[in-house]
């Protein structure tokens, strides 16, 4: 149950869930991630339809006692679906090794420069450019009222709180929510399909891929402000990056932690989605009993019978 | 960059609009709520608050904090539950010997993870929102987090398992993410690549736990 900090964890999130909204790629990466997800997806269906056969876990049911083991597994560890865990692994690999030697040194060059507060001020205008994509998934998703928040979150804060620098909405009592493509087909039962781990880009599955791609292909915004290509464009998404990445300093750190991090992020990530989906449909999330311990056991071999690594 | 006269109408209609949007959120509590359990809101309510003041009490030394977290996290959970659930599927065929150097070796990682992150804690307080009871004796009990360090409140769920006067958290939820869940995929998929082999990861837990503090950037 350790690992993260409430801070960290809030990161770890930022990690995940900004980038849709922040570090905008150019249009055409966009395009080209739209299509190796949906070539992807054509080309995995079956296996993907086979592995799709077990319930998904965002799904609510009452705590059914009944249940068999091997499901509550897969309830736990809703990125369970891992069919491309080759490739998956070693593009984590590459990017972490990206990560080591380009980007995680400019985003703690960033943060020795800039004080936290002054960071948060910068999370708070990256944060509230991304509204307008949030309330045109609210209207999709067929939420008027979660669209009216977010609308009126973005025209107060544009405003009062001078451009996004203070979230001045959420003193008023609106406060935000994140809203993306992903969530919307998950509101009408799309399921996530196998992990993706895209290099740079980060966790996706194929249903949140093909959100991402939408999202940066439709956002109000990134259309407004003329593409990557403008001043605002290329500022908005080099400064969207480094936010991004300095937020998940600490989920950085954290992986330190983990004995195998890159299951650590696929579960953290599954979980994550999940629950922005389970947010969107309304339904309570279905726990296995605590104790209850998966009784198959595919594992290779026996952990009674080797002793041997132990000092 | 715009002139006053669009602007104050901007603000006049966000205004407006928030005023409306408040007054349908004011109206949404009065729902009816799921049965919950204020007992199981006392505990957390208490405890938790309890562990996050230790780790944020700067009158007091790094070494006592350590002390008196250990002891404040026996307080707050469920210790041996936690530690055999993280085990997963290999909970079951674990030997006695296997289980026993596993719990210390878990138990001195789990500390050390948070010890080494005590300056990420700086006076946040907990507030409990309210709970569901999943079943009797097994209740999820809804928090924020503010204040701190923390830049947006944070809200973070906690899963207790118990009854009457006593309660004990066995995991916790950030934005969807359980940690004990994905504590339990960390290790399983570990002692899935080394075949099965418990001691490859009390092993490298082991490891871990001498490795030196890592400094901040």
């Amino acid at each position: 149950m350790v690992g993260v900090s409430p801070e960290q964890n809030s990161q770890v999130f930022s990690s995940e869930t900004r980038p849709v909204r922040v570090a905008r790629r150019p249009r055409l990466a966009a395009a080209a991630l739209g299509l190796i997800a949906v070539g992807g997806l054509a080309s995995i269906a079956s296996s993907a339809r086979a592995q799709d056969a077990e319930p998904v876990p965002t799904v609510a049911a009452p705590p059914s006692p009944a249940t068999p083991p091997d499901q509550d597994l897969t309830d736990q560890d809703p990125t369970v679906q891992d069919p491309l865990h080759g490739f998956n692994r070693a593009s984590y690999g590459f990017s972490m090794g990206l990560d080591r030697v380009l980007i995680g040194p400019i985003a703690h060059g960033y943060m020795k420069v800039t004080p936290t507060p002054v960071r948060h001020r910068v999370s708070s205008v990256v944060y509230n450019l991304g509204e307008p994509s949030t309330a045109l998934n609210d209207v999709l998703q067929g939420r008027p009222k979660r669209a009216g928040v977010t609308t009126s979150r973005f025209l107060i804060n544009s405003t009062v709180g001078l451009l996004g620098l203070f979230d001045v909405a959420a003193k008023w009592g609106l406060p935000s929510h994140d809203g993306d493509f992903g969530q919307t087909f998950g509101r009408y039962g799309v399921k996530p399909g196998p992990y993706l781990y895209v290099p740079v880009i980060g966790p996706l599955n194929f249903r949140d891929g093909v959100g991402r791609a939408l999202d940066f292909a439709t956002d109000p915004v990134g259309i407004a402000g003329g593409g990557y290509t403008t001043t605002f464009g290329a500022t908005r998404l080099a400064v969207g990056t480094v936010d991004t990445r300095a937020n998940a300093d600490n989920a950085f750190r954290a992986l330190d932690d983990a004995t195998d991090p890159y299951v650590t992020v696929r579960s953290a990530y599954g979980q994550h989605r999940a629950a922005l989906v389970r947010e969107a449909t309304g339904k309570t999330q279905d726990l296995p009993d605590f104790d209850d311990v998966p009784s198959s056991d595919p594992a290779p071999a026996s952990a009674k019978t080797t002793p041997s690594a132990t000092q | 960059m715009m002139n006053a006269q669009p602007t104050r109408r901007l603000v006049q209609l966000a205004l407006v609009a928030a005023l409306g949007l408040g007054a349908l959120s004011q109206a949404r509590p009065a729902l009816a709520q799921a049965a919950r359990d204020p007992q199981a809101e006392q505990f957390v309510q208490t405890k938790a608050q309890r562990v996050i003041a230790v780790l944020a009490d700067s009158k007091q030394s790094v070494a006592q904090k350590k002390a008196t977290f250990h002891q404040a996290i026996d307080e707050l959970a469920d210790v041996p539950r936690i530690t055999n659930f993280v085990l997963g599927k290999y909970a079951r065929t674990v030997t006695p010997d296997q289980r026993q150097r596993f719990a210390s070796a878990f138990r001195v990682y789990a500390e050390n993870v948070y010890q080494n992150r005590i300056d990420d804690y700086h006076g946040e307080t907990l507030r409990v929102t309210g709970s569901t009871v999943r079943k009797p004796g097994d209740v999820i009990v809804n928090t924020v987090i503010s204040g701190g360090q923390v830049g947006q409140p944070v809200a973070v769920s906690w899963r207790v398992l118990g009854g009457g006067a006593s309660w004990k958290v066995v995991d916790v939820q950030f934005k969807g993410v359980w940690l004990a869940i994905t504590q339990q995929q960390d290790f399983v998929s570990t002692i899935d690549n080394a075949g099965g082999n418990v001691n490859v990861l009390i092993s490298q837990l082991q490891r871990d736990a001498q490795r030196p503090v890592v400094a901040r950037q």
